[in-house]
C-alpha cells in the first residue's frame, strides 16, 4: 500500500506498525527554510556519523538550493548525488519501507510527499575476522568466515576476484528475511544443479532461519541418512576449492557456516593440509585418515566377534591375556562395550557444552574414573578399555567433525549386529551400509563417486593426493556430476 | 523408508531363526586346552592328558606375573577312543574344552608302539580341531610327564616344545605335516622326540620312525643328530652344525652351515640307485686347527674334511635306516613317484622290500663362505 501525502498520517501509521517497538526512533526536523522532515530509524543500526555529517547537516544549516520541502525534489537531488552516503532510494509501499527500515536504513519523509527516501548509512557490531576454531589446518590461510554475510562474500570475491564467480541473492524466512547468497562459478558448476538448488531455496516455507544448518535440511534429499550430504565449513580456502570442483556454496546470513553441495564421502574425509603439504606426506595422512575411519566404526564390533564368536582367530597368547583380564569382569563383553561405549560419548558430550575452564576437568575424571579406577575394581575389563578408546580416539581423526557423526553412531547397530551373529552380522551390516551409500544420491552426484560408480580419471585423487604437475595431465573437475 | 525397515527385520529374524548360528561363548566360558598328550596307561587304555590354560595367572592386571598361581593346569581322563576320553575330561572342568588353541600333541611311548592309526580321525575329522598343532613322540616316557613339566621361558611347555624345533634348526613338525606323509604313498613320517628328564626337564632326542604300512608303529628313534641329517635330506632342515676333526692334529673345526640344499637322482638299473647331493655354505664359527681358512690351500683342506666327515654320517644314517629299520624316511620313494611315476609304478608294488635293497651314493658339499671375525685360531697367533 502506498504511503499518504500527509506527513502526519504517515507518521501516525509508521508508529501504529512499530508499536512497542523502543529501538525505533522516530525524529522530525526542521530544515533550513522551515519545512519539516520526518526521520525513521532503528536506533543503534546506523552510522550515527555519517547520518549527522552527511545528512543531516547539509539539510539543517544548509538547507537545498530549490524546492525545499518537497521530498519529490529532495529524492532528486539525492539521485542527483547530493548526499554523501553510499547508496539511497526511494520507496513508495508502506511495507517495503518497513522491511527497509529494519534492516538499518534511515527513511527520511516530506510534507506533501507519498513517498520516502531511504539512506543507507547501515552500521552495526560485527564480529572480526578469527582464526577458524573448528576446522584448524597447520598450513594456510588462517582466517574463517564471521556473521557477516557480506563479510565473507568478501574474503570469497578477494580469493577468486572473476566474474565468473556468480552470487546469486536471496531473501528465506518469513520472519527473519534472511538473506542468502548462492555462489557458484559459471562454467565449472554444473547448471541444472545451479537450478535446483536455486528453486529448491526458493521454495523454502520457514518462519525463521537461525542458521545454515536449517537450510540444509530444508534442501537436503534425503533426511533418513546418518551421512551428511553437504560439507559445512568456515573456511575460505575450502569454499573456493569446493566452487573451483564444480560445487555450490550457499551463505546464509548470520553463521560462518557455509553450506558446499553436493558433498561426496572423500570429501569427508579431506583436510585443506592434504592440498597444502607436500604430496608424499599427504597421501600418507590421506591413508592414515581412511583406516582410522574404518578402524573407528568396525574395531569394537570386530573385537566382540572375534572373542565370543572365533577365539580361534586370535593368536593364542593374545586370546588368552585378553581372557585373563576377562575373568574377573562380571558382564558379558557386549554389555561392556556397550556400557564403555555410552561412557565415552557422553564425555564427549559434557565436554563440548561445559565452559572452557571446566572442559579439561573432565577428560581427566574421565579418565581417572573409566581408565583406571573401573579397571581396577574390576567392573569393566582392561581390553574393552582399549578397545573404545582406541575406536573413540580413532573417530576424532576425521577432519570434517560432522562427518564423524555416522562413523560413530553406526558403531552401535554394528555392536548388535556383531553380538548376535559374529562376523557374518558385521559382514551383514557393512553391506547394508554400502548398499545405503551407493543409493545415496545427493543432486543427483553418486556419494562413492568417483569409486562407485567408478570414473578412471578421477579415482586415482582419492587414492592418492597427486603432485601438481602430475595431477594437471587429467582435465579438471568440470560440472558437479563428476565431484 | 517403512517397507524397507519392515524387510529388514523380516530378514534379521529369519536369519535368527534359520541359521541357528547362536554360537556366542565368552572367552571366560572356555578352557583353552594348549597341547593334548595321548597315552596308554597300565591297564592298556587310552588316556587322554589336556594341558589347559589358567588365564588368571598369566595376567591378574595389578601385580604382573606375581600372582603365584600356576598358570595351567594338567588334566586326565581315559576312555575307549579320543572323544571318548575327551568327555570324560569334560566332566571335570567347568568350562568347555577348546581345542583350536591346541599347540602341541605328545604320543606316548607306548602307544605308539601299539599305534597311532586308529587315533588320528578324530583330529581330521573334528572340525574343532587345530592342524597347526605340532606333533611329538615322548621317548621312553608318558606324554602326561612332559606336559606336568614346569616350563622354562614360556609360561606354557607347548609353546616351548615348539620353539625348541626352531631352535635347533628344524622346521616346526605340524600336524598336517604329519597327515599328509602318514597318507602319501611311499615316506615313512618321522615325528621329533622328546624325553623327559630326572632332573623335569625335557630333551629333545631326535626323531621317531613310525611305520605306516603297519598302523603307524613307532619302530624306532633317530638319535638327534641322525635326525637333523635325514631333515636336511627330506627338506626340513634350515641349518646345521657341523663338527670335524681335521688333518693329522684331530684338532675340530666346526661350521655352521646354513641355505641347505638336496638334490636327488634314480637311475633305474639292478639294484636301483639312488644318488643323494647335499649341499650347504656357512660360516666357521670355531678353530681349534692350526689352519688359515683365509688361505685357499687350507680352506680347501677344511672344506673337504667336513664335507667328507658329513658324508660318512649321512651315509651311516641312511644305512641304518636302510638296513635296522627298512622304512623309507628319507622321501626318496615320494621322490620317484613325483620325477619318474611311469618307473613307479613298476616299483610301488614291492617298494618296502626294495628300498633297503637300493644302492644310495651320498655326496656331500659343504662350502665356507666366511671364515668368521679372526682367519686363524688365536692361539697360532700367540
Amino acid at each position: 500500500m502506498n504511503i499518504g501525502t500527509s506527513m502526519k498520517d504517515n507518521e501516525q501509521l509508521f508508529r501504529q506498525r512499530f508499536q512497542n517497538c523502543s529501538d525505533i526512533q522516530f525524529r522530525e526536523l526542521t530544515i533550513k527554510g522551515g519545512s519539516k522532515l520526518l526521520l525513521i530509524y532503528v536506533d543503534g543500526m546506523i552510522d550515527t556519523d555519517v547520518m549527522t555529517t552527511n545528512v543531516l547537516k547539509p539539510l539543517i544549516y544548509e538547507g537545498l538550493p530549490q524546492g525545499v520541502g518537497t521530498i519529490d525534489s529532495l529524492a532528486e537531488l539525492c539521485e542527483l548525488g547530493l548526499f554523501a552516503v553510499m547508496q539511497n532510494r526511494k520507496l513508495t509501499d508502506d511495507v517495503e519501507i518497513v522491511d527497509a527500515v529494519l534492516k538499518g536504513q534511515a527513511a527520511i519523509m516530506a510534507e506533501d510527499s507519498s513517498c520516502a527516501l531511504l539512506l543507507d548509512c547501515t552500521k552495526f557490531e560485527t564480529r572480526g575476522i578469527e582464526e577458524s576454531s573448528n576446522e584448524a589446518a597447520l598450513r594456510g590461510s588462517r582466517e574463517s568466515f564471521t556473521e557477516q554475510l557480506r563479510t565473507n562474500t568478501m574474503m570469497l570475491r578477494r580469493i577468486i576476484p572473476s566474474p565468473e564467480l556468480k552470487m546469486e541473492s536471496a531473501q528465506v524466512g518469513r520472519l527473519t528475511k534472511t538473506n542468502v547468497v548462492i555462489s557458484y562459478i559459471e562454467g565449472l558448476a554444473n547448471d541444472s544443479v545451479v537450478n535446483e538448488i536455486r528453486s529448491r531455496i526458493h521454495r523454502i516455507k520457514l518462519d525463521a532461519i537461525l542458521e545454515s544448518s536449517y537450510i540444509e535440511e530444508s534442501i537436503e534429499d534425503t533426511h533418513f541418512s546418518p551421512f551428511p550430504q553437504m560439507v559445512i565449513t568456515e573456511r575460505p580456502d575450502i569454499v573456493s576449492a569446493g566452487l573451483m570442483h564444480g560445487k555450490i556454496a550457499v551463505f546464509t546470513d548470520g553463521t560462518p557456516n557455509v553450506i558446499l553441495v553436493p558433498m561426496s564421502f572423500w570429501d569427508g574425509l579431506q583436510a585443506p593440509d592434504d592440498f597444502y603439504e607436500r604430496f608424499l606426506f599427504a597421501s600418507m595422512n590421506r591413508w592414515i585418515r581412511y583406516i582410522f575411519a574404518a578402524f573407528s566404526i568396525l574395531f569394537p564390533s570386530i573385537y566382540i566377534a572375534l572373542t565370543n564368536y572365533h577365539p580361534e582367530m586370535v593368536p593364542p597368547k593374545l586370546m588368552l591375556s585378553i581372557t585373563g583380564l576377562r575373568e574377573s569382569s562380571p558382564f558379558p563383553t557386549i554389555i561392556e562395550i556397550f556400557l564403555m561405549e555410552f561412557m565415552f560419548e557422553g564425555l564427549r558430550e559434557a565436554g563440548i557444552r561445559l565452559p572452557k575452564q571446566i572442559g579439561p576437568l573432565v577428560s581427566i575424571v574421565g579418565a581417572l574414573v573409566i581408565g583406571e579406577a573401573a579397571v581396577r575394581a574390576g567392573i569393566i575389563s582392561a581390553p574393552i578399555v582399549i578397545v573404545v578408546s582406541a575406536a573413540g580416539i580413532s573417530s576424532f581423526v576425521i577432519p570434517k567433525y560432522r562427518f564423524s557423526f555416522p562413523f560413530r553412531m553406526l558403531r552401535f547397530p554394528l555392536l548388535v549386529l556383531s553380538g548376535l551373529f559374529g562376523l557374518f552380522g558385521i559382514a551383514l551390516g557393512i553391506i547394508a551400509m554400502f548398499i545405503h551409500l551407493i543409493n545415496l544420491t545427493p543432486f543427483g552426484t553418486p556419494y562413492l563417486a568417483p569409486v562407485t560408480p567408478t570414473i578412471p580419471g578421477r579415482i586415482k585423487h582419492i587414492l592418492l593426493r597427486w603432485p601438481r604437475k602430475l595431477a594437471s595431465a587429467n582435465p579438471p573437475n568440470n560440472g558437479a556430476d563428476r565431484a | 523408508m517403512n517397507r524397507t525397515i519392515r524387510l529388514s527385520l523380516v530378514v534379521l529374524l529369519l536369519l535368527t531363526v534359520t541359521t541357528g548360528c547362536w554360537n556366542l561363548r565368552e572367552p571366560d566360558q572356555l578352557a583353552f586346552i594348549l597341547a593334548a598328550g595321548l597315552d596308554l596307561n597300565e591297564e592298556g587304555k587310552l588316556e587322554i592328558t589336556s594341558q589347559i590354560a589358567v588365564p588368571a595367572a598369566i595376567s591378574s592386571g595389578q601385580s604382573p606375573g606375581g600372582s603365584g598361581k600356576k598358570s595351567f593346569v594338567v588334566v586326565s581322563g581315559t576312555g575307549k577312543n579320543v572323544m571318548d576320553a575327551g568327555t570324560n575330561l569334560q566332566t571335570q572342568l567347568p568350562r568347555s574344552l577348546f581345542y583350536a588353541h591346541r599347540q602341541s600333541i605328545l604320543i606316548g611311548e607306548r602307544l605308539a608302539r601299539k599305534g597311532l592309526g586308529s587315533l588320528t580321525d578324530m583330529f581330521i575329522r573334528n572340525p574343532k580341531s587345530e592342524m597347526r598343532s605340532s606333533i611329538l613322540v615322548v621317548k621312553d616316557g608318558l606324554a602326561k610327564d612332559v606336559l606336568a613339566i614346569e616350563p622354562l621361558f614360556d609360561p606354557y611347555i607347548s609353546t616351548m616344545l615348539v620353539r625348541e624345533q626352531v631352535a635347533v634348526g628344524l622346521k616346526p613338525y605340524y600336524y598336517r605335516q604329519f597327515l599328509a606323509d602318514a597318507l602319501c604313498q611311499a615316506t615313512q613320517p618321522i615325528l621329533p622326540a622328546v624325553s623327559v628328564l630326572p632332573t623335569k626337564r625335557y630333551i629333545y632326542s631326535g626323531a621317531a620312525i613310525l611305520n605306516k604300512d603297519d598302523n603307524l608303529k613307532l619302530v624306532g628313534y633317530l638319535n638327534p643328530k641322525e635326525s637333523f641329517l635325514a631333515s636336511w635330506i627330506i627338506g626340513r632342515q634350515n641349518s646345521l652344525t657341523v663338527t670335524a676333526p681335521v688333518g693329522a692334529g684331530g684338532d675340530e673345526i666346526t661350521l655352521n652351515a646354513k641355505s641347505l640344499s638336496k638334490e636327488l637322482q634314480f637311475v633305474m638299473q639292478d639294484p636301483p640307485s639312488m644318488y643323494v647331493m647335499l649341499k650347504g655354505a656357512g660360516f666357521i664359527v670355531e678353530n681349534n686347527t692350526k689352519l688359515n681358512p683365509a688361505k685357499d690351500r687350507d680352506l680347501n683342506k677344511i672344506e673337504h674334511a667336513l664335507s667328507l666327515s658329513t658324508q660318512e654320517a649321512v651315509q651311516a644314517l641312511v644305512e641304518k635306516v636302510q638296513k635296522q629299520y627298512k622304512a623309507d624316511v628319507l622321501g626318496f620313494g615320494e621322490y620317484i613317484h613325483r620325477e619318474h611315476p611311469y618307473q613307479w609304478k613298476e616299483l610301488r608294488s614291492d617298494w618296502t622290500t626294495l628300498f633297503p635293497r637300493l644302492r644310495v651314493t651320498v655326496k656331500v658339499e659343504l662350502k665356507v663362505k666366511d671364515p668368521g671375525q679372526t682367519n686363524s685360531s688365536i692361539d697360532s697367533m700367540l
